[in-house]
């Protein structure tokens, strides 16, 4: 069906904004991880037995075999590798640098899954997968990952 | 209508408690909790389990698919899952798309998961974030409206109305007080109906704050099998008869002079009818109704069980809406009690299931359960109706 | 009553039954006797049997027990809160023990869950000039009744103006608002043993005037530690709350368009259905009742007839500039002329009708002198006469 021209010329636009104020918890293990890199700067997982498997960001129960891990904390490294990665080529107002800026997923070892977290000290040509990273804490602390404040290269 | 392939049982029932205060638990973390216990109540492991449905109040949280996240504990790593979302009917329909997937033959075993954690989000900014923004944005109050009061007042004498809404009011508080997972629980008594009735501050004319309902944190699974696989895991499955869905149009404009169906009644009357229900009161054993105020409840009890005139408010009077009454309404303390939007309306078959299993706890009914309605609300009037039975023996009516 | 360290002696007692943990004594059998002298003292006789406990009112100076404490009121107290050492209290003579002292060290601790001062309403209210946080007052200029009855109760005013607070010990007149509540429900509200929303719609706390202030007064004032409480030690939960946006465009479509259009020259336009013939207002390109588009517009109104109305008392906040629209406010459903009669079509009422407005009768649409093709054309209707 198609949109005639006497249609057409009653179309408008009509600009606005969504608000969307939101109160986010990270519950207890969420939060003993952020205080761990808080105010220790240290990464901490949990490992499921049955599965062996560590995991983080940590979580209260495996998400394959529903083990209780709460208790079965890791204290993992500080260093890893990079196992993917991309560059940001864009700038707005929610991501956390200017670009271009690398964005990575690095397995801290001892760790099973890896996470995503920027990088930097290196430029984008020049990093690889399985090259070695470690943790940069952060000076001014927020109560989120990035009190981590990012890896760069070893 | 087209008849099922095959009837579906429900097998297990989880639910986390409904409160204000979840600080301790990240959204996946709930959601596994509720899951867990339905797990534990079925018997099985998530190994048994083809396909997970997932719902909640979309951006009530101010976060977009949560599902994704919620894998973490909703158990659905690497299995089939969809994503139900239809505002406050989302629990319900999360029900209707198990029926229905189990009974198309296409799935023999699948765990729905209704969740909402309001404390996270604003509801406010969802509800307006709902409204067309052209036209209807700026003119919202969220979800109030005194107009079903002003009605009722206006046709029972504003009185009557008052003590009526009131009294049954009081009496979900009742039923509430009986259910240790009930949201609130304010121990009200039939005494303090004058005194709250006009001391209690008004939200929207005569819609006073002790009229509405809750909101509510918290999560609530079912799981549901196909008869065959349901009668050998299950020691009481109980079945989904038949459900309706209906809608009105977007807007909310049935306000006139004249006024057209209420959809809860469009609904009811399909649904009976194709069902061979003449007298919904006399058939039915418990009837768990969304009913987002107490003013709503009352007047949709007359619309979803097709009475007339007062029927409905000398029912509550005689007290044969009372858990030992002719037709307990909501013994679990219905939507003014617990609120969790994405589980509410879930809640509601939750609860009247495990009625029928004979095992609701403190405020399971003394007779025998064996006819469970259930209905869910959301939007601009959108009804959902279930019929849920404790044994396999219903005649299906052939109805074309 | 005398009091030591902000508590009275026979609070101690007198919270022995809820503060007693049963399980500690299965294989206890023992009699306590407490003699404390001074003010606010008296005898008690404490039995503790197989996980039950008895607390006796004693005539009089208690002998015979397994363990009888003989004390002075305030240095009971203090020993009990933590306030003072024990060990000096017995070494100083100030506690004495007849009997079997082991029972008092060893089954005491396991008996009863330590004791925390009991809270009055009076100790929280005088305590605002000091707990009050001149940097959230700025601009603030309200004046907060509170009438509590019951024990530790009273009538105050708080008064914060130009960034300072003073309290009253009288109930003004002219509050900005009043809050109304047994005096262990304020206490309960204040040290968060009670959510705000549950005791105001369950009516155990009655408001008069304007509802948001009482709400945001609680920002101002330091929260209120009894003294002798010791700080709990609570698990640290992090979150996290931020007000994201996200930038929009809506088309309205050549339907909503024509609406627009005709706002702008203070006209209605409502869509008709060719099958059943109802007019949809705000037009809609199908009738959903028929599922047939709707290409026909006739003009409606301006006048309509009043069906219902809705006054509001309770605005919630906008979502995303937090402003919260002026209360009460009339929203108006109504039928245009020239409408079917079962299409409703809802706005605002103009303030100066708040009062008179009835259904039934006529209004007509109040248009923005400077008229652009938006929502913001139609201000309100108002009475016709």
């Amino acid at each position: 069906m198609q949109i005639s021209y006497e249609d057409r010329k009653d179309c408008k636009v009509m600009t606005g904004k969504m608000a969307l104020p939101n109160h986010y918890f990270a519950g207890r293990l969420g939060s003993k991880f952020i205080i761990a890199l808080r105010d220790e700067n240290k990464i901490l997982g949990v490992k499921c037995e049955k599965c062996d498997k560590v995991f983080v960001p940590p979580r209260e129960y495996c998400e394959r075999c529903m083990s209780k891990l709460d208790e079965c904390w890791v204290e993992l490294s500080n260093e890893g590798v990079i196992t993917n990665y991309t560059v940001v080529n864009y700038n707005d107002k929610h991501l956390p640098r200017r670009a271009p800026y690398i964005l990575a997923l690095i397995k801290v070892d001892g760790a099973d899954t890896p996470f995503p977290h920027i990088v930097e000290g290196i430029d984008a040509e020049d990093v690889k997968t399985g090259m070695k990273v470690k943790a940069v804490f952060a000076e001014e602390t927020t109560n989120t990952i990035r009190d981590l404040d990012h890896f760069e290269p070893v | 209508m087209a008849k099922k392939n095959r009837n579906v049982g429900i097998v297990g029932i989880g639910q986390t408690e409904y409160s204000s205060h979840k600080e301790h638990q990240n959204q996946a973390e709930m959601v596994n909790e509720a899951v867990r216990y339905a797990l534990e109540d079925a018997n099985i492991t998530l190994d048994d389990i083809d396909c997970v449905l997932h719902g909640n109040m979309e951006l009530f949280e101010m976060v977009f698919q949560p599902d994704m996240w919620h894998s973490l504990g909703s158990g659905a790593y690497g299995k089939d899952q969809f994503r139900i979302t239809t505002g406050g009917t989302t629990g319900a329909s999360l029900v209707c798309a198990a029926d229905n997937l189990v009974a198309s033959g296409m799935y023999d075993v699948v765990m729905a998961i209704g969740m909402e954690k309001l404390q996270e989000g604003h509801t406010t900014g969802g509800i307006t974030n709902m409204a067309d923004p052209l036209w209807f944005r700026h003119l919202q109050t969220g979800a109030l409206t005194a107009t079903t009061a002003t009605m009722m007042m206006d046709e029972f004498g504003e009185e009557r109305a008052k003590k009526a809404a009131m009294k049954y009011r009081i009496l979900m508080d009742k039923h509430a007080c009986l259910n240790p997972r009930a949201h609130r629980r304010f121990g009200l008594e039939y005494e303090q109906a004058d005194d709250l009735m006009n001391t209690s501050p008004q939200l929207v004319g005569e819609l006073r704050l002790i009229h509405m309902c809750s909101q509510s944190d918290g999560a609530c699974v079912m799981i549901f099998a196909s008869e065959k696989k349901a009668k050998k895991m299950c020691k009481t499955p109980v079945w989904i008869r038949d459900h309706i869905t209906v809608h009105r149009e977007e807007t909310f404009n049935n306000f006139g002079i004249e006024m057209p169906e209420m959809t809860h009644h469009y609904a009811a009357r399909k649904l009976f009818e194709r069902n061979g229900i003449k007298d919904p009161v006399e058939y039915f054993d418990v009837f768990e109704m969304y009913d987002p105020s107490a003013w709503w409840g009352l007047d949709w009890a007359r619309e979803f069980l097709l009475l007339k005139d007062d029927e409905h408010i000398k029912l509550l009077e005689d007290g044969e809406f009372d858990l030992d009454g002719k037709l307990p309404i909501n013994p679990s303390g219905g939507v003014t009690a617990s609120n969790p939007i994405g589980a509410t309306a879930m809640l509601r078959p939750a609860e009247a299931a495990m009625q029928l299993r004979g095992d609701a706890g403190p405020q399971q009914i003394k007779k025998k359960v064996k006819h469970a309605l259930a209905s869910g609300f959301g939007g601009t009037l959108w009804s959902v109706l279930m019929m849920l039975e404790k044994d396999l023996d219903w005649q299906e009516v052939e109805n074309g | 009553m005398a009091e030591y360290f902000g508590t009275a002696v026979e609070d101690i007692f007198n919270t022995m039954e809820e503060r007693f943990l049963s399980e500690g004594t299965l294989d206890v059998d023992v009699t306590i006797g407490y003699n404390i002298s001074g003010e606010g003292g008296g005898n008690w006789k404490v039995t503790i049997k197989e996980g039950t406990l008895k607390v006796e009112d004693a005539d009089g100076e208690v002998t015979d027990c397994t363990a009888v404490l003989n004390a002075n009121a305030e240095t009971f107290v203090g020993v009990t809160l933590g306030k003072l050492d024990a060990g000096e209290a017995f070494s100083s003579g100030n506690i004495k023990v007849d009997g079997d002292l082991t029972v008092l060290v060893a089954i005491l601790p396991k008996a009863f869950k330590p004791f925390k001062p009991v809270i009055k309403a009076s100790a929280i209210v005088e305590s605002v000039e000091e707990r009050f946080l001149p940097e959230k007052a700025e601009g603030v200029d309200i004046k907060i009744g509170y009438d509590l009855s019951g024990d530790g109760g009273g009538q105050w005013t708080v008064v914060v103006k130009d960034q300072t607070c003073t309290l009253k010990e009288v109930l003004d007149d002219d509050c900005t608002v009043i809050m109304r509540m047994e005096a262990q429900v304020f206490v309960d509200l204040n040290q968060g043993k009670l959510d705000g929303g549950t005791a105001f719609s369950s009516g155990q706390v009655k408001v008069d005037g304007d509802i948001g202030v009482a709400g945001q007064s609680a920002s101002l004032f330091e929260k209120y530690v009894a003294e002798g409480a010791a700080e709990e030690e609570g698990e640290e939960l992090i979150s996290l709350k931020c007000v994201p946006s996200i930038n929009q465009r809506y088309a309205t479509g050549p339907t909503m368009g024509k609406w627009f259009d005709g706002l702008k020259e203070k006209k209605f336009f409502a869509s008709k259905c060719p099958q059943c013939g109802r007019t949809l207002v705000p037009p809609r390109e199908i009738c959903a009742q028929c599922r047939v588009r709707c290409n026909e517009f006739v003009e409606v109104g301006p006048d309509a007839t009043v069906t219902l109305i809705d006054v509001v008392y309770y605005a919630s906040p906008d979502p995303l500039t937090g402003k919260i629209r002026e209360t009460p406010y009339t929203a108006l459903f109504m039928v245009l002329d020239g409408v079917s009669r079962d299409e409703s079509f809802a706005h605002d009422l103009n303030p100066k009708d708040i009062d008179r407005i009835k259904p039934g009768m006529k209004v007509r649409p109040v248009w923005a002198e400077k008229r652009m093709g938006t929502y913001r054309d139609l201000l309100y209707f108002e009475i016709a006469d």
